[in-house]
Formats: structure tokens, C-alpha cells, sequence
């Protein structure tokens, strides 16, 4: 029995790089045609909690909702934090659901997992929905304490606390980096900005070998898969899928095009003389009079 | 469920260091814009409520009421002097079903909960709204940038059980997804659907800052102003800030006269042209910029080129940075409007793009037609002639 139990919640997202991604000719995503993978910042919490693993020998434990195919997530996000167990909440009825219907999910499911959960990681927000919700509305269901934007944390073993570094970001202002002391149980949305650093031989050595460990079992790892439907997962169909959520969308509409804000002059980019004027008009707007 | 059980627009208020953040005031602009018109069509007289959380930000409560709310209700504590989660979302959940409050808000109609709510869609409000409204048990839609009320017939299988029924005073969220083409409008709405029934509100939104312009502030405005005493949870106040450091960000757009913007343009030799933007950034003294897309490292380039750009840091627009250089020079950005966004305010905006039909001919001050493969390296022997020139 590990002193300290970790959970990270995850999510199929469609893949954005190049080769796996597809756009329709208006710019928008061709969904059918676009391949699906681990969402970059699910691996981001995924290694923020293996660096629990290979600091405090932690237990992982990962959960995703999702359809069949979410098992893919799960062997990827496997592999980089050496899991323990695998979690999939899988059922036509959560199909549709928004973040406080799959928050609902996620938190019976969390409590169903092995040992009293510490710290559950997700990441900062999917890259398709990036709404960011659904962490900390899972968070508070299971009564944890929230820290977002975290980018390091501590763990105190003895006194069942945790230390984070929180970067926070507002708009017209400098970033914030906030050091928090918080009593576990936390639920933890990591920034896009954390980095693991593992920094004795000792560290190093258990890395190595989490990480053989982690390729070992994600080649496996059906072994360590569990499937559970909304019955099996005891959830209030009240509270789940289209029934359990508040919103709905009322329409998709292309973003018309907004007034001209500015009247170009249109320049042809392979003649020099057009390109001479180019410049002396972007020095003269360097050199404009600034008055304050 | 009648309509008195909801009542009036609640806006929650973002300070730092004691002192209002922009969208705060943004958001109440349109609060107060939505709710004259509201009041109107409706022949209501519901209130825009400020919810401003702090310590010693008594003297900003005026200023709220100069800037459109009718009504201010603020909580004044040295445990609130900086936002933590957990707290803050006890204390605004308090508020928004407090009795009393009810009571002084509207004294001759309680209501049970706010009809409406705003956040401020940044690094505190998107959490803070999100736990907010699972406290609250209700619906939110994030980032948004256009907000209506209408009465919305619908007929929706789980809503409405297959029947058409009108939603009065509906809050129709726009928002853009992360494309920047698409509007998704988003509703929160009430269960009537007798087997599932359930009351949904307030119906809540997070807005992105910069989008909205404040009203014109009025010295001589009246409003109410309410004090509120939180009860704190002892559990949660062992949740400590032991310290915090301002820091300049990595990507410094303020101290740049220029800067330099690249988009999914490059895509036809990524690492090349990420090169010649380069290029162009230094002989312009410029700081580089991204669009939204490129920090999800759509392309393969080496991982330095990788780790240095296509980062969330450099992103220009509603997911990123709002910035007003003097001169702005978009390569291969299509112009999405969450991108322009972040532009906008440029004094002087240059696009070199190959289509004459991109949104970004409407928002740039010169349109260099062309590919960048073309245009750029001329482009810097140009400036670098136009600079040995005034030497």
C-alpha cells in the first residue's frame, strides 16, 4: 500500500499535427478526417504525475470518459506515468454531455478507484473543447481543494500536504508566480508551462526504472483496464449525459466578417516599388509622434 | 418555477493588488448595456449586481457604481486579500443565495438566485466561474464575446420532451471556438421535461477580456451599496499563500516597438519559414508573435525552434496576449477574430498573405500580396537598404 494515491483524469482529442490533422477549405476542423490521440495536456498531467511516482513512489490510477476508442488514451497516458490502473467510463448515455455532466462522471468514477485519492491531476483544458471546466468542476464534486495553473509541486508525506507553484496570468498586467500550501486531498489542473526536473542519482535511478516499467505494462495494458457503464459506474442518469447538462448547443454559425476596421492599401509583394513603399510607410509609423 | 425566483444580472469583480483588472469594468458595460435594454422590453426593473471579494476595496465600490452597477455587494476581509479558490467560491455562492442579500437587493421580491452572472474568462475566472457554478449547480459557457437576451422557442428531445416550449429572458452566449471561424451559441437552460426536471440557473457565462468597452463613467450615478459578512470555513483557510513574485513574462511584447506575428501560413516549409520570420523580426527589432494554432506545434521543426515559438506564451488574441504595438506585421495569419483581438489596437498593421480574400486585408493598413517564401527575403534587403539609407 503506497503512502500517497494519484489519480489524472484524461481525454481523446482529435490530433493537431501536421499529417493527423485536417481542415475543411473555410478553415474549420474536418472532424471524420482528423485522427484522434492523447490530448497534449493530458500528457502534461500525466507527467506531472509520474513525478510523484518516481518522488514518493506513488499509486496512479487514470480515468477518461469517452468512447471504446478512449482505451487508446489511456496505453498513451500509461506509458508516460507507469498507471496502475486504468479507468473508462464508457456509455452511449454520457454521449453529449457538457463539463458539469462529465464532471458528475468523472468524480463517481475517481471514487471508485483504488485506495483514498490525494491528489487527482487533469490537464489545463482539452484542445478541442478548451473550456477548462471540466478540472475544477470535478475538483469541487469531490470536495477537494482546487489549485489551478500549477507549475511544481511538494508533497509533505508526514503531514499529508502539498506544496504548489501556481503561474498566474492577467491580462494588461505582469504574471504572477504564487507559492500555496494546501492540506490534501487537492485536485490539481497543471499549466501548459510544468516541467518535471528530477535532480539526484537516486531520482534518476527510479525514473529509469518507472519507465521500463511504463513501457512494459502499456504494451499490456488491457490487463490493467476497467470498463464501466453508467449502471456499473451506480451513476443518477439524472445527473449524466444530455439529461444532466444545463447547456445546450443552440447553433454553430460561421463568424461573419466584421466591418473593416482599417482600409488597406493592397501591395503586390513581387514588386520592389511596392515594396519600397511598404517600408517607408512601416518607418513612418515607427517614427509617428507619440503623445501620452 | 416562476420567473421570480431568478432575478437580476450578477457580475463578479476581479481586482489585483486592491485594484479593479480592465475586464471587470468591460463586463459591466455590457451588464449595463443588457439589462437598460432588458428592463425595457420587459417593462422589469432588474438590477446589474457587482460582486466585488478583498481587503481594504471599500473605495472601489464607487467606482463600480460609476461604471454601471446599480448595486454593489462586497465582502471586505484579510482573508480574501488574494484569490484562493476555495474560498472565494464559498463566498460568492453565499452571496448569490444569501436571504438577506435577497432582501436588500430587492425588497419587495425575493428571489432564490441570480437570473445571470458573469467572469472574467482569465487565469482566475475561468476556475473561479467553473467552481462557482458546480456550487451552484448550473450551467456556464466559457470564453465568450457576444452576449443577447431573447425569448427562444424551442423544441429540444431531453429539454423539452419532444414539445415546443418558449424559453422567456434566455442569455444567448456567442463563442468562438478554437478555430476563430466558428460562433457556437451557447443556452443554459431549465429541464422541463417533466421526467427529468430540473431548475438551471443562473445562467452563466465567462467573458474574454478586451472584448467589451466600458461605459462612460458617471460621477453623479447612485446605487446602493451592501456590505456582506462571509462565515469562513476553518478547513479552508489552512489553504495558505506563502508568497508571490511578480515576474516579466519570458515573451516580452511591451518593451517592442514591433512585433512580428507568424500563423498556419508556414505550413508549406515550417522550419524555412520560421527562419525568415526571424529575419525579418531582427531587422525590425521586433518581438514574434503566434496565432492560436501554432502553439499546438501543428508542424514538425527542430525542438529548439519548437520550444522557443510554438509556445502558448506567444500567442496573439483571445487565448493570449492583447497588445498595441507601433507597428504589427501578421505573416500568413488569416485574421480569425479571436486573433484580431489581440491586434486590433495596433497603431500601424502590415499582412503579408498570398490571399486577398483573408479576414486580414480588413484589419491591416497595408496588404503586401504574396507568398512569405517571396515576399520576406526582399522585404529585409529593403529595410536593410532603407536603414543604411538614414544612416
Amino acid at each position: 500500500m503506497s503512502d500517497l494515491n494519484i489519480a489524472v483524469i484524461i481525454k481523446l482529442e482529435p490530433d493537431f499535427s501536421e499529417g493527423n490533422v485536417s481542415y475543411n477549405p473555410d478553415g474549420t476542423l474536418n472532424r471524420t478526417e482528423t485522427k484522434n490521440t492523447l490530448g497534449p495536456h493530458s500528457a502534461i498531467a500525466a507527467h506531472a504525475a509520474f513525478y510523484a511516482k518516481v518522488m514518493y513512489g506513488a499509486k496512479i490510477s487514470i480515468g477518461t470518459m469517452g468512447p471504446p476508442i478512449a482505451d487508446s488514451a489511456l496505453q498513451m497516458a500509461q506509458r508516460i506515468c507507469d498507471a496502475d490502473e486504468l479507468h473508462l467510463y464508457s456509455d452511449r448515455i454520457f454521449a453529449g454531455a457538457d463539463t458539469l455532466a462529465t464532471a458528475e462522471v468523472l468524480k463517481t468514477g475517481i471514487e471508485k478507484m483504488q485506495g483514498k485519492i490525494d491528489i487527482v491531476f487533469s490537464g489545463h483544458r482539452a484542445s478541442d473543447g478548451e473550456t477548462g471546466q471540466t478540472g475544477p468542476q470535478t475538483g469541487w464534486k469531490l470536495g477537494f481543494t482546487f489549485l489551478g495553473n500549477v507549475i511544481d509541486y511538494k508533497v509533505n508525506l508526514q503531514e499529508r500536504t502539498i506544496r504548489a507553484k501556481r503561474m498566474v496570468r492577467l491580462q494588461g498586467f505582469n504574471d504572477v508566480v504564487e507559492e500555496i500550501e494546501a492540506p490534501l486531498p487537492v485536485f490539481i489542473s497543471i499549466d501548459p508551462a510544468y516541467k518535471a526536473n528530477f535532480n539526484t542519482i537516486s531520482q534518476r535511478l527510479s525514473f529509469e526504472k518507472y519507465k521500463k516499467e511504463a513501457k512494459i505494462r502499456s504494451d499490456n495494458y488491457k490487463h490493467y483496464l476497467k470498463v464501466f457503464n453508467a449502471q456499473q459506474l451506480g451513476v443518477d442518469l439524472k445527473f449524466v449525459g444530455l439529461p444532466g447538462s444545463p447547456t445546450i448547443v443552440y447553433k454553430v454559425e460561421r463568424i461573419p466578417k466584421g466591418k473593416a476596421t482599417r482600409q488597406a492599401e493592397i501591395l503586390d509583394g513581387s514588386n520592389p516599388e511596392d515594396l519600397r513603399k511598404a517600408v517607408a510607410k512601416m518607418k513612418e509609423a515607427l517614427s509617428a509622434m507619440v503623445i501620452k | 418555477m416562476s420567473g421570480v425566483n431568478y432575478q437580476h444580472l450578477y457580475v463578479i469583480m476581479e481586482t489585483q493588488d486592491d485594484k479593479l483588472v480592465p475586464v471587470s469594468l468591460e463586463m459591466l458595460g455590457k451588464a449595463r448595456e443588457l439589462m437598460d435594454s432588458f428592463n425595457k422590453k420587459y417593462q422589469l426593473n432588474e438590477k446589474v449586481v457587482a460582486i466585488l471579494l478583498g481587503h481594504n476595496i471599500k473605495e472601489v465600490c464607487d467606482t463600480l457604481i460609476e461604471y454601471g452597477a446599480d448595486i454593489v455587494v462586497y465582502a471586505d476581509s484579510q482573508e480574501l486579500k488574494d484569490y484562493r479558490n476555495n474560498i472565494y467560491t464559498k463566498v460568492i455562492s453565499q452571496i448569490a443565495q444569501d436571504e438577506k442579500i435577497a432582501t436588500q437587493v430587492s425588497p419587495k421580491s425575493k428571489f432564490k438566485k441570480p437570473r445571470y452572472m458573469f467572469f472574467a474568462a482569465d487565469s482566475i475566472g475561468r476556475h473561479l466561474s467553473s467552481t462557482v457554478l458546480v456550487a451552484l449547480d448550473s450551467g456556464l459557457a466559457s470564453d465568450i464575446n457576444k452576449l443577447e437576451i431573447n425569448d427562444i422557442p424551442l423544441t429540444h428531445q431531453h429539454k423539452t420532451d419532444g414539445k415546443p416550449i418558449m424559453y422567456e429572458k434566455t442569455l444567448e452566449m456567442y463563442r468562438p471556438d478554437f478555430s476563430g471561424f466558428l460562433w457556437t451559441t451557447i443556452l443554459c437552460l431549465d429541464n422541463k421535461n417533466p421526467q427529468i426536471e430540473r431548475d438551471y440557473h443562473p445562467q452563466a457565462c465567462s467573458i474574454i477580456p478586451g472584448v467589451f468597452e466600458p461605459i462612460i463613467s458617471h460621477k453623479e450615478q447612485k446605487g446602493q451599496i451592501i456590505e456582506y459578512t462571509p462565515i469562513f470555513d476553518q478547513h479552508d483557510l489552512r489553504v495558505k499563500i506563502l508568497n508571490r513574485k511578480v515576474i516579466k513574462s519570458e515573451v516580452d511584447f511591451d518593451s517592442y516597438k514591433t512585433v512580428v506575428s507568424f500563423g498556419r501560413g508556414i505550413k508549406d516549409a515550417p522550419e524555412q519559414n520560421m527562419k525568415l520570420v526571424e529575419q525579418l523580426a531582427k531587422v525590425l527589432n521586433a518581438e514574434i508573435g503566434v496565432s492560436l494554432p501554432i502553439s499546438k506545434k501543428p508542424f514538425v521543426v527542430n525542438e529548439n525552434m519548437s520550444s522557443k515559438y510554438m509556445i502558448s506564451d506567444r500567442v496573439i488574441g483571445t487565448s493570449g496576449r492583447k497588445i498595441s504595438p507601433m507597428l504589427y506585421v501578421a505573416v500568413g495569419i488569416s485574421g480569425a477574430m479571436q486573433h484580431v483581438v489581440g491586434m486590433q489596437d495596433s497603431r500601424f498593421v502590415v499582412a503579408i498573405n498570398p490571399d486577398e480574400n483573408s479576414p486580414i486585408k480588413d484589419e491591416c493598413d497595408v496588404f503586401i500580396k504574396g507568398r512569405m517564401e517571396d515576399v520576406i527575403p526582399k522585404l529585409v534587403e529593403e529595410i536593410k537598404k532603407s536603414l543604411v539609407v538614414n544612416a
